[in-house]
Formats: C-alpha cells, sequence, structure tokens
C-alpha cells in the first residue's frame, strides 16, 4: 500500500515538472514552429541565477526567484530576436542555433560557476508524514506552484485577447495573419512565455535539485519525449504525457531499484512503442504538414 | 608502346585540364586529396597525424548523417547510435573472437545496418520534428541497455585491449585517409546515382514519389541502412584507432556534435560535412589554448555561420566562386561572363 | 644606410631567437606533465599538488640529478577527460611530442587512461596515476611488463581496496550501533550509484556483510546524477535498516546525505561518499549533510605519520581547502620520483622503473610499496594494510570531516592496535539515538 502511495507521489511531483516544461515547449513549437534545444537550458541558467543572486545580495530567494525569472526571459527574447527570427523560415538551422545557444549558456555556466555542484536552501524546511510516506514541505510547495502556474497558462490562454492570439496562430498561421494579427510579435511573445515557463520551473525546482553545468541535458531528453508522445503542438497531450512518463519513471525507480538508472531508458521506450502504434502521439494532429 | 603511354597521358592530361581545371571547387577537392596523402612525407609530427586521423574518422561520421538526413530528409538526431554500435562491435568481434580489424570494422559496419533497421523501421511513419526527436531516444536506451549489461559491454569503463587498426601512427592514418576519401567518394556517387535522386525526390516530396509508383519505404530504409554501413566503418575505425570504445561514443553530444557539423558545412552536399569537419575539430585542437573559452568560441562561431551562411559555410563559398549556367545547368567559374560548354551569358 | 640598419637589426633579432631558442631547450629542466580534467576540481587539485611539490623541490635548489641540479618545470595538459573522451588521448599526445615531458602524472577517468596509459607506454615514459581507481589498470602490468612497466599507481588504492576499508568501517560503526543503542542483528541497506566501478563491491557485499554477522536487507542503484532519492530513502526506511552503506562518486551523494538528513532517516551512512570528501560538502548539503561518513585520505587534524600534517597544513595555507586524494601529485613527485632520480642519479625510465619497484616510499598518507600479483609478477599497484596505507574513515560532525576510523582497530589477532592521532569517537544522529534506546 505504502509502495503504490510512493510511486504515486512521486509520479506527480516529477510529471508537474516535465508537464511545467514540455508545456513551454509545445507552446513555442506550435505557434512559431521552433524546436527550442535550449528550453531546459534557460531552466538551467535560471537556476544558476537564483542562486548567485541569493548568495550575492542575501536576500530572500523569494526576490531573486523573481529577478531571476524577469532577466531570464528578458535573454530568451534577447536571443530570439538576435539569433532565431533571421533564420526562422528554415527548420534545419533553427535546430542548430538552439543547439549552439544552449551549448554556449552551457559554457558560460562552466565558466562563472566551473563544475562544482551548488545547491540552494529549501524555502520551506522539514518535511510531513502521510499514510507513512514522507514528503518535503519544498515538495508539496513546488507542486502547488506547478498547479498554480498550470492554471495562470490556461486562463491566459483561454480568457486573454493575446491567448486568443496565440492560439490562433497555433492553429492557422497564414489565415491569423490574415485576420490582422501581427504573427512576428506573437511570435516573440510565445518565446517570452515559454521562456519564463521555464526560467519559473528552473526557480521552483532550484531547492530540490542539485546545480551543476550539464543539468539541462537530462531534463531535455525527458521533455522531448513527454512532448512527442503528447503530440507536438498540442498541450493538452504534453500534460497528460508528462505524469504518465513521470509515472513510468517511478515504476522503474521502485519496482526495480537495481535497474534504477534506467528510469530514461523505461520512459523512451514506452514514448516509441506509442509512436509505433500512433506516428503523431496521442493528441497529435495528424495532417500536420498540411497547415 | 610508348606512343600509347603518351596517347594515354594526353587523354588524362586533357580531362585534367577541362574539367577539373576548369572549376575552382574540383581543384580544391584534388589539391586536398593530394596534401591528405601526401602530408606524412613532409611533417611526420604524430601529434598532427593523430588529429587529423581522428578527423578522417569523424568526416566519414559526418558524410553518413548527410546522406541521410540531408538527402533523404530524415532528421537523424541519434546518429551516434551507428557510431556506438559500430565501435562496440568492431571491438568485441575483435577482443573475443580475434579476427583482425579489416574484418571486425565491417562486421561492425553490418551490426550498425541491423542498427538502422531497427530504428528505421518505427521512423518509417514519423515526419518532421517528430522523427528527430525520436531518433534521440534511440542513443539513449541503447547506453541503459550497455550500462545493464555491464559484465559484457564494460559499463561505463568500455572495451580496451582490442587491436589497434595499423600498428603505427602512420599507417593508422593513412587507413583513415584512404577509408574516408574512398567511402566519400562511394557516398557522393550514390548521391549521383539514380538511387540518390530517388532519395533527394523522398526529401522533397515524399507523396509525389508515392505517386509516381516508387517504394519509397523500401528507399528510406535503404538510405538508414547506407547510412549505418559508413558511419558502423567510421565507429570501427574509431574503435581501433583509440584501441577503446565506451559510452562517450553514443552521447547524445556526439549526435548534436554531428548534426551541427553537417549544418555547418551544408546539407545535401556530401563535401560540406567533409569539409566542416577539416576546419572544426582541428580548430578545437587548436583552441586547447584557451580552455575555457573553448566551447563558447565554437558557439559563437556556429550562431555567425548561421545568421550569414544558413545553407552552410561551403554552399556558400561555392556559389560566390561558381556560376551555374541558366541553360545547360553546368558550373562555371565566376570569373567567366559565358558559359563554358554553351556559350550562354551567364549574368 | 638605411638598408644597413634594416640588416643589422634583422640579424640582432635572429640572433636573440636563437639564443633564447638555445637557451630554452638546452636549459637543465625536468619536465613532468600533470594531465587532468582541469576545468573540475580533481584537475586542479592534481595540479595544485604537483605545483605544491615543484615549488618547494625547485626553492631548495632543484633535483640533483648525478653532477647537475635540474630544475622542475611542470607542464599542464588539460585531458577534458569528463566532458570527452578523445580529448584526453590528444592531450597525451601532446604531452609526449610537442613538449617532450619526461614524466606524467595524473589521469581521472578510467575510460581515457586505459588509452592515455597506452600512449605514455609507448614513448616509454613513466606514468604515475593520481586518480583513477581501477585494478585493471595494474593489471595490465602483470601481463604485459615490457610494455607496460612504466605506469605505477601513485593514489588512491585501487577500488577493491577501497571496498575492503569500507567494509572495516561498516564493521567498526556496526560495533558502536551494537554496544551503544543494544541492537542484536546490525541491518544495511546497500546504495551504491549506478556505475562500473561499484558493481564489484555491490556483489562482495552480498557476500561480506553476512559473513561479518549482519543482514543485508536491500540493494539500491540510484543514477549518479540523480536530484531526487527520497523514494530510495523511503524504502529503506520502510526495510528498518540501522546503516547505509554509500558507495557514490557523484552528485547523488550530496543529494542522498542532503535527502537523508533532511528526512531524519534513523540510520548511519557508512562508506564512500567522494562529495562528502570536500570542503564544499557542508554547504552543498545545507547543514544537512551532518553524521554522514566516508572514506578519505586528507582531513585537517588527522595524521598518518610525521609528513602528514605539513602536507595538509601547506597545501591549506596556499590553496584555501583540504586536499584529496588527487592532490597526491604532490606525494608522488616530492617522494617517489624525485628521491628515485637523486638514489639513480639518472633520467632514464628503465633505471627508474628498476629502482621504484623495489623501494618503499614514506608518504603523507602513509607508506607506499608496490605490489606483485598471485603469480609474483610486478603489478605496480598499491599495497594495503596497517603500516602501509589504509587510508580513514571520516564522519562530518557539526561543519567539519574529523577521523574516526581506524578507533582501535586490529588488522587481525597478533595485530597492534591502530589509532592514528587525530581520531575522534563515533556520533550517532539524536534522533537514531531516540529511536532505537527505548
Amino acid at each position: 500500500m505504502e509502495l503504490i502511495l510512493d510511486i504515486v507521489v512521486s509520479s506527480i511531483i516529477s510529471g508537474s515538472i516535465y508537464a511545467l516544461l514540455a508545456i513551454g515547449f509545445s507552446l513555442v513549437f506550435g505557434v512559431a514552429r521552433i524546436v527550442n534545444i535550449a528550453h531546459t537550458a534557460f531552466y538551467m541558467v535560471a537556476a544558476y541565477c537564483i542562486y548567485y543572486v541569493t548568495r550575492k545580495t542575501g536576500c530572500h530567494p523569494g526576490w531573486a526567484m523573481i529577478a531571476a525569472v524577469a532577466l531570464v526571459t528578458l535573454l530568451g527574447m534577447l536571443c530570439y530576436q538576435l539569433f532565431v527570427k533571421p533564420i526562422r523560415e528554415k527548420e534545419g538551422a533553427v535546430l542548430i542555433a538552439t543547439i549552439a545557444l544552449a551549448m554556449a549558456m552551457q559554457e558560460a555556466m562552466v565558466i562563472q560557476f566551473t563544475g562544482t555542484y551548488l545547491t540552494m536552501p529549501a524555502l520551506v524546511k522539514g518535511y510531513f508524514a502521510v499514510l507513512g510516506v514522507k514528503i518535503f514541505y519544498q515538495q508539496l510547495l513546488t507542486f502547488c506552484a506547478a498547479l498554480v502556474i498550470l492554471f495562470l497558462l490556461w486562463a491566459l490562454l483561454m480568457k486573454t485577447r493575446l491567448g486568443s492570439a496565440i492560439r490562433s496562430t497555433a492553429q492557422d498561421r497564414e489565415v491569423a495573419n490574415l485576420m490582422g494579427i501581427n504573427e512576428a510579435r506573437v511570435a516573440l511573445w510565445t518565446v517570452g512565455i515559454s521562456v519564463g515557463l521555464a526560467a519559473l520551473t528552473g526557480a521552483i525546482v532550484v531547492p530540490l535539485t542539485v546545480l551543476d553545468p550539464h543539468m539541462w541535458m537530462h531534463p531535455l531528453i525527458m521533455m522531448m519525449a513527454v512532448v512527442v508522445l503528447g503530440g507536438l503542438g498540442s498541450l493538452k497531450g504534453s500534460f497528460i504525457a508528462a505524469f504518465i512518463l513521470g509515472f513510468v519513471e517511478s515504476l522503474v525507480v521502485f519496482l526495480i531499484p537495481m535497474g534504477s538508472y534506467l528510469k530514461n531508458s523505461a520512459a523512451l521506450t514506452v514514448m516509441i512503442v506509442v509512436l509505433l502504434i500512433r506516428p503523431e502521439g496521442l493528441f497529435g494532429i495528424s495532417f500536420e504538414e498540411e497547415r | 608502346m610508348m606512343r600509347h603511354f603518351r596517347i594515354y597521358f594526353r587523354k588524362l592530361f586533357v580531362v585534367f585540364r577541362n574539367e577539373i581545371l576548369v572549376l575552382p571547387s574540383r581543384v580544391v577537392v584534388l589539391l586536398f586529396f593530394l596534401l591528405l596523402l601526401l602530408l606524412p612525407l613532409f611533417a611526420g609530427d604524430p601529434y598532427l597525424l593523430r588529429i587529423l586521423t581522428l578527423t578522417s574518422i569523424f568526416a566519414i561520421l559526418a558524410a553518413s548523417w548527410d546522406l541521410l538526413s540531408g538527402f533523404t530528409g530524415q532528421m537523424n538526431f541519434g546518429h551516434a547510435l551507428f557510431f556506438g554500435v559500430g565501435a562496440y562491435t568492431a571491438a568485441l568481434v575483435n577482443l573475443h573472437l580475434h579476427i583482425p580489424p579489416w574484418g571486425s570494422i565491417p562486421i561492425g559496419a553490418v551490426g550498425a545496418v541491423l542498427a538502422g533497421l531497427v530504428i528505421g523501421i518505427p521512423c518509417l511513419r514519423l515526419r518532421g520534428t517528430y522523427l528527430a526527436l525520436t531518433t534521440l531516444a534511440f542513443p539513449i536506451i541503447l547506453m541503459g541497455i550497455i550500462f545493464a549489461l555491464s559484465d559484457f559491454t564494460g559499463g561505463e569503463k568500455g572495451i580496451s585491449g582490442h587491436a589497434s587498426l595499423a600498428g603505427s601512427r602512420v599507417g593508422d592514418y593513412y587507413v583513415a585517409v584512404v577509408a574516408m576519401l574512398g567511402l566519400c567518394t562511394i557516398m557522393w556517387k550514390i548521391t549521383d546515382s539514380n538511387t540518390g535522386i530517388i532519395l533527394h525526390a523522398i526529401r522533397e516530396d515524399e507523396l509525389a514519389v508515392r505517386a509516381s509508383g516508387i517504394n519509397t519505404t523500401r528507399y528510406k530504409l535503404l538510405a538508414f541502412c547506407l547510412s549505418g554501413f559508413f558511419a558502423g566503418v567510421s565507429g570501427g575505425l574509431y574503435a581501433h584507432f583509440m584501441r577503446m570504445a565506451g559510452p562517450s561514443t553514443l552521447d547524445v553530444s556526439m549526435s548534436f556534435q554531428i548534426v551541427i557539423w553537417s549544418m555547418f558545412g551544408g546539407v545535401m552536399t556530401i563535401y560540406g560535412p567533409v569539409g566542416a569537419v577539416f576546419i572544426i575539430v582541428p580548430l578545437l585542437e587548436f583552441f586547447r589554448f584557451w580552455q575555457e573559452l573553448r566551447m563558447l568560441m565554437f558557439a559563437g562561431v556556429v550562431l555567425l555561420i548561421l545568421l550569414y551562411m544558413p545553407d552552410g559555410l561551403f554552399r556558400w563559398l561555392r556559389d560566390k566562386i561558381e556560376k551555374t549556367c541558366p541553360r545547360c545547368k553546368l558550373r562555371n567559374i565566376a570569373t567567366r561572363h559565358t558559359c563554358r560548354v554553351c556559350n550562354a551569358p551567364l549574368d | 644606410m638605411a638598408r644597413i640598419v634594416r640588416r643589422v637589426f634583422l640579424l640582432g633579432l635572429l640572433s636573440f631567437f636563437a639564443v633564447s631558442f638555445w637557451t630554452v631547450s638546452f636549459a637543465k629542466e625536468i619536465k613532468i606533465g600533470v594531465i587532468g580534467p582541469m576545468q573540475f576540481v580533481q584537475g586542479i587539485s592534481q595540479w595544485n599538488g604537483a605545483q605544491l611539490a615543484a615549488e618547494e623541490i625547485n626553492a631548495r635548489g632543484g633535483v640533483q640529478v648525478g653532477d647537475e641540479k635540474m630544475q622542475i618545470r611542470l607542464i599542464r595538459a588539460d585531458s577534458n577527460e569528463l566532458l570527452n573522451t578523445t580529448d584526453g588521448p590528444s592531450a597525451m599526445d601532446r604531452l609526449m611530442t610537442r613538449d617532450k615531458v619526461d614524466f606524467v602524472l595524473g589521469g581521472f577517468r578510467t575510460e581515457a587512461v586505459l588509452v592515455m596509459q597506452d600512449i605514455a607506454m609507448e614513448h616509454k615514459k613513466i606514468f604515475i596515476g593520481i586518480g583513477p581507481a581501477h585494478a585493471d589498470l595494474c593489471t595490465r602490468v602483470a601481463t604485459d611488463y615490457d610494455t607496460y612497466k612504466y605506469w605505477f599507481r601513485g593514489s588512491p588504492f585501487n577500488s577493491a581496496l577501497l571496498g575492503r576499508t569500507s567494509f572495516l568501517n561498516l564493521g567498526y560503526v556496526a560495533g558502536v550501533l551494537k554496544e551503544t543503542l543494544n541492537i542484536p542483528q546490525i541491518k544495511v541497506a546497500f546504495v551504491g550509484e549506478k556505475a562500473a566501478w561499484v558493481d564489484p563491491v555491490a556483489k562482495a557485499a552480498q557476500d561480506v556483510i553476512p559473513k561479518m554477522g549482519m543482514e543485508l536487507v536491500g540493494v539500491w542503484r540510484p543514477s549518479e546524477r540523480a536530484t531526487d532519492v527520497t523514494a530510495e530513502l523511503s524504502a529503506i526506511q520502510r526495510s528498518g535498516a540501522h546503516i547505509i552503506f554509500t558507495i557514490f562518486s557523484s552528485s547523488v551523494g550530496i543529494t542522498f546525505a542532503r535527502q537523508a538528513g533532511e528526512l531524519e532517516i534513523p540510520a548511519m551512512q557508512v562508506g564512500v561518499n567522494v562529495e562528502a570528501q570536500k570542503d564544499g560538502f557542508w554547504d552543498a548539503t545545507q547543514g544537512m549533510g551532518n553524521y554522514a561518513m566516508t572514506v578519505s585520505i586528507y582531513a585537517r587534524g588527522l595524521e598518518y605519520n610525521d609528513l602528514t600534517k605539513p602536507f595538509v597544513e601547506n597545501y591549506i595555507k596556499k590553496f584555501g581547502e583540504t586536499p584529496t586524494a588527487m592532490a597526491d601529485t604532490y606525494a608522488a613527485i616530492a617522494y617517489m620520483l624525485v628521491p628515485a632520480i637523486e638514489k639513480t642519479g639518472t633520467l632514464d625510465s628503465d633505471k627508474l622503473v628498476a629502482f621504484l619497484e623495489n623501494q618503499e616510499c614514506k608518504v603523507p598518507s602513509g607508506v607506499v610499496a608496490l605490489e606483485k600479483d598471485a603469480e609474483g609478477r610486478p603489478l605496480h599497484d598499491l599495497r594495503w594494510g596497517p603500516g602501509y596505507l589504509t587510508y580513514a574513515g571520516f564522519q562530518w560532525q557539526d561543519g567539519a570531516l574529523k577521523g574516526v576510523w581506524p578507533n582501535k582497530w586490529k588488522a587481525g589477532p597478533q595485530a597492534p592496535e591502530i589509532t592514528y592521532k587525530g581520531i575522534v569517537p563515533l556520533k550517532i544522529p539524536p534522533w537514531m539515538i531516540e529511536k532505537y534506546k527505548k
């Protein structure tokens, strides 16, 4: 019984993190057709920013998080304007550009912080026990924060004009242009929101994780698996797929303790099997090239 | 007897003058061949030879990627899989079955071909970004399996103790360079053949190709297998040259590197990735002096190239020094005003 | 007139270059290469230790090689092993062919060191390994002596011996727990990161732990970069383990200690935790890593012999942190290489190899003696045992790393009791005492 609860708790927490990352990635792909390999790299930069600001100025991590999110969002929009916008039409080039950006950010972190492992204190210390399973308050905080952010995002997309514009551009770029929506500006805003999401994820995950300049690779792979499984461009798909893959990972860790390093491979295998059956992912749209 | 030789050499010279010297890009390729083959005669520094050997091995790898992803349009983000499978298979076969390198490398390549089938079949129904992201998954899964079977595969220590390529640094160099020049020429010929045209067409519009009655599935699988074969050869060469085959050959960053090299040089040209590798790998090694800034500078250079030459460096260079005749479609040196064959005006 | 001036200038410049080239290439120097991942703390430590040794020796005049005194010149080579295994052999190549070093020290990641070893052996240069702990590096010496005889392991001893020391630590802690908390049967949980070097230790644990009279309740293998081990910790707590036997070399060591401390898991962490060897561990675990133990070599206050304290204090004074096993490049230069050179009076690799093989050298961590395998073939591996090298078990106690083992330890029934200077008693976490002392 406790085992099941452990698995459920663990998968919910990791699932919510993947969901945040995947939705940001999916958003920018659906709207601007940009595969942003540097998405998790922004997540990493935000985490380091928070660490740096907290250490240097000694102020409460909360302020550092706000500062970091703002800075990284600006950085993301700047990178987009300078490096991605001029070559937006060529998908291959955009892909390489984002890889190069991710590498540049990684190297910048190595130069500034070296490869030593760094950690941040938890915002709320301590833990509580539910039915024999110990959960950190910080994990609960992170999970609630993830839910809040997802809700805000949903509200943004469904209830505001910008959200409408984003959704329509995602559905059909040319027609949205014809309807008078400034497609380029919507793309810029979407990039900002997407990078902001990544930064927020960094902010809420930072107290739980260890910082090192290569921390962006593993979430990248899982995030891409989630996005592909859920269907590119489908936010609902990303959300659900995130929890599915989080669940698979937890299953592996708990049921095969000797093989907990296999959790990556297991999740990826699940993704491939689903793709064999349904090539556009769980909720993806089939005739993508007709858009 | 001597007359035969004279006529033969005359012919060769005429061909040389009219076909090769006419276009600067062909002259460059010729000089490249000569330089690589004759280098050890006047600069036998083992360190330099090592760098060039590694470069040649990676050049084969990059060219094989271009064959699959450039020509056939199947974006493969997990090319390191073929490289790793080739390396491990060659090393294992050599270590346990005692087959010498000229046998174990082809066997490694065959192993990579099988890997190509394994990933090609699920990927047949996938397109574009889905394909790219899915192919990313395969080397990672294989790495997990390698760690799981660490008794057999050596886990993260990898496999070592197998034979070297040719026993000496110069020997290794020549094996790698000859292999590279040979295999890349073969790949170049493939892209120029009927099969190559079909592969190119698949990239442009698969539906149209299917409508023409060609079995695209078979050709796509062929592309995966060919690409896998050449990449597997490169993996085998690597394993025997370094005398080590480890999980680093399957790394995600290795896959990314391959994509960067090829895009940097220009996709859909076999010479683009080869040239890019010959520039980037020695350059990175040279940047050793600025160890901290090395990768940062590399990333910066890649970004700049993408901004100004999005089709790749060598395409851009070639377009600067050569022009295509509008009538007969043959290339001419850019300083000409009329086509060398049909005399049409070039401007 | 101008032409003559130009000619004179050119001639002067050329002769200047010629002279400096002459003096540079014929200067009397011993070139020692230090190769390692220089952008990471392991490589930096290797370089630091070497620097400390070179400066000390050069300051007192240099090395007496036969009739002349030569200065030591260190050459730094970044193998970048942690990121890219092809860079390491290229760097070694450079050291051999461009820099033409006489000796090489360092190495870290076994995958890369195996290849770098081959290159150094090709050039017949002595390569002292400071960092890689895999036994295979030395078994090569036994199986192919003529090729590999130039290889020596300098520090630390190989992972099998590391396992042995950890098991002794385990036994010691189990004894203390039995006594103070009256626990009849000690339960042990094995947690080792998924890495090849841990596999033999995991296998050995399944044999050794029952033989030591304890029960092995489970084996967990998290990823070495795992950022969340609460799942494993929950399972471990449920299993009722009193001791968690940890084998970590990477960031999971920080995560595990921190989360175990935060969750107040009532078990002692014993074993190898490389991150816990570093000064920054306390910070990195936000202070939650208290009571975590690890096998390590150096810490403030612990002395193996009279060489330990001067080395540790000088290192801390110069570099601001406690030396780790990587800093034993100091011992390799100052107490292995240089005395060998001075006693044999030559830089010739073959003669030095013959000399080093039969020598015992006193170093800050004990005494280096080189092993032979079961068939009497030289392994050039380090000997383990009291009077040689045992290293020590350390525990984090309120912000400081203190030595706790060997504490009145006997290697065998007839052996003398050993307690190194600076060893303190073991501390048990209060939440564990609370749970068991009922």
